[in-house]
């Protein structure tokens, strides 16, 4: 009872013929791309897979494979159609031919591919991603933060041997202003399933030296279409979002925004037009410098012209009034001293007429004085002549009166009349006192002397001391 | 000077035009604003147009 049996080949070619006669035409796949290889010989070989509706398991998974005359014009228009390679992680819808081979075994051949499914897809993520973003009301938070008017010390993010990392600093370092920027880069993977992961990292690493930088670039090389899928991720968008200073997106992709363009502070299309916006922000700030400084020199021109002519005007003024004034001080000293002139003229008229009258009265007074006085004194002479004349008639019988007196008491009447006179050594002595016995005494007569000898003393009242 | 801000040193000197041009200026304040902001301006001018030794190193040496 041994059943029949296939041999490998004929089971495989039994698996084979059943597949052809399932589906015997191209039919359209739903799938995402996966482990997307393309061999020398220009032959592409992937993995189609389909994951849960979480997206972490896959619940199936077919080989597949493109042959290299199709692929050489399929890649093309796909690239062109989504901006985007033809890669691992696509959403697309291809059209294949369903193969079992005996050696091979099962395989999907690819033979048409329609972009704009992928497209489609790749559009329905990011609005999945931003709408997220919004939920979680992160999304506009970079673009709120202001660019500060110096944004010269750039941290890059940037695959260190990418040509677009090379012409951005180039394009910083030859800018036509000849400003200062200063660069450091932060490396990080750009391209495949690991770019999300390594740009996380270095943005984290900038944010341990975020006082150092004024904003973040994350830029990669232009050229052909690229994987742009991390791009999209949700991971880096939230990080980028929320980090702390600008962050300005230059991936090179010409056509459509990603998420990370759309939540970056600003974005450019290509790291050369990254570093234009640096240094049309910083020719900006310069420009607003110059303009500041020419009016600033303009204002203190205009300043010191205004000053001046201000003075100018007030110095005239000065003049022209104290010239006024003096003239009119003038004037006025005139008319006084004309004034004092004609008052003391009058004054001196009114002084010289009156001087005049009293030396006319004067006159007349001391003439009338004058004649009294003359009249007085001829008066007085007159009386002074009969006076005197008076008195000489006076003095006269005087004289003649005391002549005849004198007549009379002379020594000689005396001695007529009798009487004598008595003299001691030549003296008239008129008292008997000092007369001793035997002196001489002298006896004088009217007619002669006689010497005498004193006899006797005879004390007698005073009248009769003598004989 | 040395630690005022870029943007600190732009807004004053804009205040300082700007009072200047307000008529705010009292003649004799005038040089030394004047001073001020030819200081704020060379200020502006380095922080564009020279390189910094030393913030250049610093960004070299960071890991």
């Amino acid at each position: 009872m041994v059943e029949p049996s296939f041999s490998l080949s004929e089971l495989n070619r039994q698996v084979k013929n059943v597949i052809r006669n399932a589906l015997p035409e191209p039919c359209w796949l739903r799938a995402e791309t996966s482990d997307v290889r393309v061999n020398q010989n220009g032959h592409c070989y992937l993995e189609f897979v389909e994951k849960d509706e979480a997206g972490h398991s896959i619940i199936a998974k077919a080989r597949g494979m493109i042959w290299s005359s199709t692929y050489r014009m399929l890649s093309p228009f796909f690239e062109q159609e989504t901006g985007q390679r033809f890669a691992s992680g696509l959403s697309v819808l291809v059209r294949v031919t369903v193969d079992f081979h005996e050696l091979y075994g099962f395989s999907l051949t690819v033979v048409d591919i329609d972009p704009s499914f992928t497209l489609g897809e790749i559009a329905r993520n990011r609005q999945r991603v931003l709408r997220q973003l919004e939920e979680d009301g992160v999304l506009s938070l970079n673009k709120e933060l202001g660019l500060p008017e110096l944004a010269n010390r750039i941290a890059v993010i940037s695959s260190p041997s990418a040509a677009g990392y090379e012409d951005f600093r180039n394009q910083l370092e030859n800018n036509p202003g000849g400003f200062i920027f200063y660069t450091k880069l932060f490396p990080a993977v750009m391209q495949g399933e690991r770019s999300e992961e390594s740009i996380i990292a270095a943005l984290e690493k900038i944010f341990l030296y975020r006082e150092w930088f004024h904003a973040v670039a994350i830029i990669r090389g232009g050229g052909a279409a690229s994987d742009l899928s991390c791009f999209d991720s949700y991971n880096l968008a939230y990080n980028v979002a929320q980090f702390p200073l600008p962050v300005l997106s230059g991936i090179g992709h010409e056509r459509d925004m990603t998420v990370l363009d759309i939540v970056a502070h600003t974005r450019g299309k290509t790291p050369t037009a990254v570093a234009e916006i640096f240094i049309a922000h910083l020719a900006k700030t310069a420009m607003e410098l110059n303009e500041l400084q020419e009016r600033l020199a303009s204002q203190i021109e205009l300043l010191l012209f205004e000053e001046k002519s201000n003075l100018l005007s007030l110095s005239n003024r000065l003049v022209h009034h104290s010239s006024l004034f003096l003239q009119k001080e003038v004037a006025s000293v005139q008319k006084i001293a004309a004034e004092i002139r004609y008052r003391f003229q009058q004054a001196f008229q009114k002084e010289v007429v009156g001087l005049q009258e009293t030396m006319i009265t004067l006159r007349h007074l001391i003439r009338r004085l004058l004649n009294e006085e003359s009249n007085r004194m001829i008066q007085y002479i007159r009386n002074l002549r009969q006076s005197l004349l008076k008195g000489f008639q006076e003095e006269c019988h005087f004289v003649e009166n005391m002549e005849q007196f004198v007549r009379m008491v002379s020594p000689v009447n005396i001695l007529k009349r009798g009487y004598t006179l008595t003299l001691k050594g030549g003296k008239i002595i008129t008292s008997s006192k000092g007369l001793h016995k035997d002196e001489v005494i002298e006896t004088r007569f009217r007619d002669g002397d006689v010497i005498s000898l004193v006899q006797y003393y005879k004390n007698k009242s005073l009248n009769n001391g003598e004989n | 000077m040395a630690k005022i801000s870029y943007s600190e040193a732009k807004k004053e000197l804009k205040a300082i035009v700007k009072s200047i041009e307000d008529g705010e200026m009292d003649v004799d304040l005038l040089t030394a604003k004047v001073k001020r902001a030819s200081e704020l301006l060379a200020l502006c001018k380095e922080k564009l147009k020279t390189t910094d030794e030393e913030l250049q190193k610093i960004l070299e040496d960071m890991a």
